[in-house]
């Protein structure tokens, strides 16, 4: 991890190292700076053009998401014979162009869209195609169709561009179990969390005192020089969770509610995003996951109720944005690692495929369909051809939303999708 | 490739010592009290993995779940199915034994961990572990939970037993065939999920197959299926007609199927590295794996002389392994309370504690199994393994359990060490060497010092007064908060 301070940078943060007292260990120092002001000025701030308080929120849509039961191809014959039990009625789709239309449990999305506040990409993937959930996933999350098992993600390759070597805790903010690849950056991992009110750390009783406990606590966890790496990483994960588990309850505090969310964990984990952007944290980039869209069997009753999950949850959110005043801030993006095979199989659902739609969400986009259609009789394998390169859609978004330089991160340019304002 | 992983034998610059003896029960179980140590450092490297493998000499019993009014429960819906009951009366009867299947399933995970804390055979129930989290299966997905039970007890009997053989029964296992549908794997439209994962996740490793060979192998699994608690071949939905699999051709079944992975260079040193990975250390060297390989090919895939392997390796006791390995939340739950000799802790709260870790037993998130490593550890995880100690100490942990008006005696061996101390430094130093073997350097004991209150190490201690009882609690939580004792 980077050490050094360029004079510039030390001009700007000069005041808050002050503040902290020129004892205190580099690393506290560095992450003192990172909450107070993560991206702050002229070495954080995005080119000109690209508001600086934009904030991106990619919702992982784990197990493979049935693209063509979330947008579905209701004239097209071929998706009617390949789906004798599974396809989507003609009469029950929500239809959006002549021949294309959402899951009928998408209602809330239609709105959306309706509104002009969502777009659709078509057919995205990547050249050969991996099925593996884990190597299909790990694609996606360090932009590397290679797969050749990168350490850091294409969120975090954007924290380090933006701050090479700082330690920021809050930039990138994990609501989930396991905090995902795509946020692992050079400087460490963001902040991951379940359950806001156990993540706060617990002094014993009667001891010496709650207050003296905690200083040594802080000792006892504090990184310390030439340590291996493992116990460094513990440490260093420590801290962060000790110092942002104030933030985060401070934000928790200042949240005023009264949006209606649904009574689910995705739906749970967009009101603590919206939380959290009420409450002013200075994150970059939130992350939010749904599993169970590996549906190989019995896949109707399942997959019905995670699309509806998806668009209740996500409507509710930015009803919730409308009424902070933050909507216009907020992107959201909802990915899977692949689609499912264009026939079903035999068990009523469908085996691991490729292609798939990436929905997009926000105030300040071109609302509507993106990209082509996959043909469903011109297949590779049995399985959709893509158009649109992920690539291209993280790129954009590097791009236009997060006001980064995409090539740098992504080791190439890649075309833009145009979805954005 | 004939090569042999080199063994480790003590010398005079690399001997057998209480660090050593510590490490092989920290990854071969779940941890030594300071006896047990003593114990191993005497029988010596060889004769304490010998003790350790011989578990079958152990006589141990442990009641089962009791599963017969959860079965009749379950009966009692299919026979509804079975007549033209009304929809509305099935769907109660269901959610009535549903309810049921979910309570015994809190009772298994109970039960389990229960096991896992009295055990004799600490190195059976890390392989158990270790089978759950390789050969996965968990809810919702299986939605009997006597099928998971069965399950457990198949990975109990196969322990250290013949990989093959398992793979056999795990293909034929029902929770196995609930959890990747393979029950619903039938002739003309087959179901690729089992036979993606079987070669992928659980012999052979990403890479080593075509896609063709999975759906060759998804043929070959059809009619597979299931009635009940019972595997269930249906040859009505079995596909016997020819099929390629990597490059053998024939009327293949799953048993084939089967044959030709084993016959793999892949499979040879997938689960041998899955093992090291497991007891020794994450990304082995190659050499390692070759070593390891070659014992499981000449052993005909038995796992007992791959695991004496890794144990008995230099690789194992190499700086590389020693106090590296971050402890899965069972390791650090069942550990500690087996160190300590917690007693005063409900159960259902060290597996709640557990949830909050990310190790939600029958529960992995998904088929993958569980995190390792450093993915154990997120700002939310390290913090619920920090307050698993307010847990052990104050009786309270959020997310699981109020802190109660009067505090949980201290565990039977931490009472131990307070008692005998006679100094500050005394009590510090004899708490370190508990939790952590030592790891910690006297700097990461003067800050202890000062939560005992004392001006430095020679000060009197006596635990006997609350004041004093209560600092040694507060060092003792700082401890078990400490990036230390998180690794093995």
């Amino acid at each position: 991890m980077n050490q050094g301070m360029t004079r510039r940078e030390f001009l700007q943060k000069g005041l808050t190292i002050v503040a902290m007292g020129a004892t205190a260990p580099s690393f506290l120092t560095r992450t003192a700076l990172a909450m107070g002001n993560p991206f702050d000025v002229a070495q954080v701030s995005n080119r000109p053009g690209v508001p600086d308080d934009h904030v991106l929120v990619v919702v992982q849509m784990g197990g493979g998401n049935d693209g063509l039961n979330t947008l579905v191809p209701f004239t097209d014959d071929a998706y009617y014979r390949a789906r004798p039990r599974l396809a989507v009625s003609r009469n029950e789709v929500i239809r959006i162009t002549g021949d294309l239309g959402f899951h009928p449990r998408m209602a809330k999305l239609k709105e959306m869209l309706d509104r002009g506040n969502m777009a659709v990409i078509q057919g995205v993937g990547y050249p050969n195609p991996n099925r593996s959930h884990f190597k299909s996933m790990e694609i996606w999350h360090t932009a590397d169709p290679e797969g050749r098992s990168l350490r850091v993600g294409w969120i975090g390759r954007y924290f380090d561009s933006k701050c090479p070597g700082c330690e920021q805790p809050t930039v990138g903010f994990n609501v989930g179990p396991t905090m995902p690849l795509a946020m692992r950056s050079e400087g460490g991992q963001g902040v991951t969390l379940d359950n806001p009110d156990a993540f706060q750390w617990m002094p014993s009783v009667d001891g010496i005192g709650a207050r003296e406990e905690l200083e040594i606590f802080r000792m006892l966890n504090a990184p310390a020089p030439n340590e291996p790496g493992t116990i460094d990483f513990l440490r260093h994960t420590a801290m962060n969770a000790v110092l942002s588990s104030d933030r985060v309850r401070e934000a928790m505090r200042a949240y005023r509610g009264g949006i209606d969310y649904p009574n689910n964990r995705f739906a749970f984990s967009m009101r603590l995003i919206a939380q959290m952007i009420a409450g002013r944290l200075p994150t970059k980039v939130y992350y939010a996951h749904m599993t169970g869209f590996d549906t190989h069997a019995g896949q109707q009753g399942v997959h019905d109720a995670l699309l509806e999950q998806l668009s209740t949850g996500v409507e509710a959110f930015y009803r919730d944005l409308e009424a902070q005043g933050n909507a216009e801030r907020v992107l959201v993006i909802a990915f899977s690692e692949f689609g499912r095979r264009v026939a079903e199989n035999g068990s009523n659902g469908t085996d691991h495929g490729t292609a798939a739609p990436v929905l997009v969400f926000g105030k300040r986009i071109r609302p509507g369909l993106h990209g082509q259609q996959p043909s469903l009789t011109d297949l590779q394998s049995n399985d959709l051809k893509h158009h649109v390169d992920f690539r291209s859609v993280y790129a954009t978004v590097l791009d236009g939303w997060l006001g980064a330089e995409p090539a740098k991160i992504l080791g190439a340019d890649f075309a833009r999708v145009p979805f954005l304002v | 490739m004939q090569q042999i992983l080199p063994r480790y034998t003590p010398t005079s610059s690399d001997p057998w010592d209480r660090t050593k003896a510590a490490h092989l029960l920290n990854r071969a179980g779940f941890g030594g009290r300071p006896e047990e140590i003593d114990h191993v450092l005497r029988l010596g490297p060889e004769a304490a993995v010998d003790d350790l493998m011989a578990f079958g000499r152990v006589p141990e019993s442990f009641a089962p779940p009791d599963f017969t009014s959860l079965r009749s429960l379950w009966e009692t819906v299919a026979g509804l199915y079975r007549t033209n009951a009304s929809n509305r009366q099935r769907f109660e009867a269901r959610a009535i034994a549903q309810r049921a299947d979910n309570e015994k399933l809190q009772e298994l995970r109970e039960w389990w961990v229960s096991r896992m804390i009295q055990t004799r055979r600490p190195l059976q129930e890390r392989m158990v572990l270790f089978w759950h989290g390789l050969l996965v299966s968990g809810r919702p997905e299986v939605r009997f939970v006597e099928n998971l039970y069965n399950q457990n007890e198949l990975f109990r009997r196969h322990a250290l037993g013949n990989f093959k053989a398992l793979i056999l029964a795990v293909a034929r296992d029902p929770a196995m065939l609930e959890y990747l549908d393979n029950e619903s794997n039938r002739k003309g439209r087959p179901n690729e999920n089992f036979a993606r994962e079987l070669l992928e996740l659980f012999t052979m490793g990403v890479g080593n197959y075509t896609e063709e060979d999975i759906k060759e192998a998804a043929r070959a699994f059809t009619g597979w299926t299931r009635r009940d608690y019972q595997f269930f071949f249906d040859a009505r939905q079995h596909d016997d007609g020819p099929k390629t699999f990597m490059g053998r051709t024939g009327n293949l079944d799953g048993g084939d199927i089967v044959d030709v992975v084993f016959e793999q260079p892949a499979t040879a040193r997938y689960l041998p590295r899955r093992l090291f990975e497991y007891f020794g250390y994450l990304r082995p060297e190659d050499d390692v794996v070759d070593g390891l390989a070659t014992v499981f090919r000449q052993s005909a895939f038995e796992v007992a002389p791959v695991v004496r392997a890794i144990l008995t390796s230099r690789a194992f006791y190499s700086p590389k392994a020693i106090r590296t390995q971050v402890k899965s939340p069972a390791q650090l739950v069942v550990g500690t309370v087996r160190l300590l000799g917690v007693d005063a802790i409900p159960i259902a709260q060290l597996v709640r504690a557990m949830d909050l870790m990310g190790q939600a037993l029958f529960n992995p998130p998904n088929v993958g199994g569980w995190p390792r490593g450093e993915s154990w550890i997120t700002t939310a995880t390290i913090l619920a393994r920090y307050n698993f100690s307010s847990l052990i100490l104050t009786g309270g942990m959020f997310g699981v359990a109020r802190r109660p008006a009067t505090r949980p005696a201290l565990p039977p061996e931490a009472l131990k060490a307070a008692t005998v101390s006679q100094t500050a430094g005394d009590a510090v130093d004899r708490l370190t060497a508990l939790l952590v073997n030592g790891a910690m350097g006297d700097a990461k004991k003067a800050p202890l010092l000062k939560a005992l209150g004392a001006p430095g190490p020679r000060a009197g201690f006596s635990a006997a007064s609350a004041e004093g009882e209560a600092k040694f609690r507060s060092v003792l939580h700082l401890l078990m908060c400490s990036p230390e004792y998180q690794l093995a």
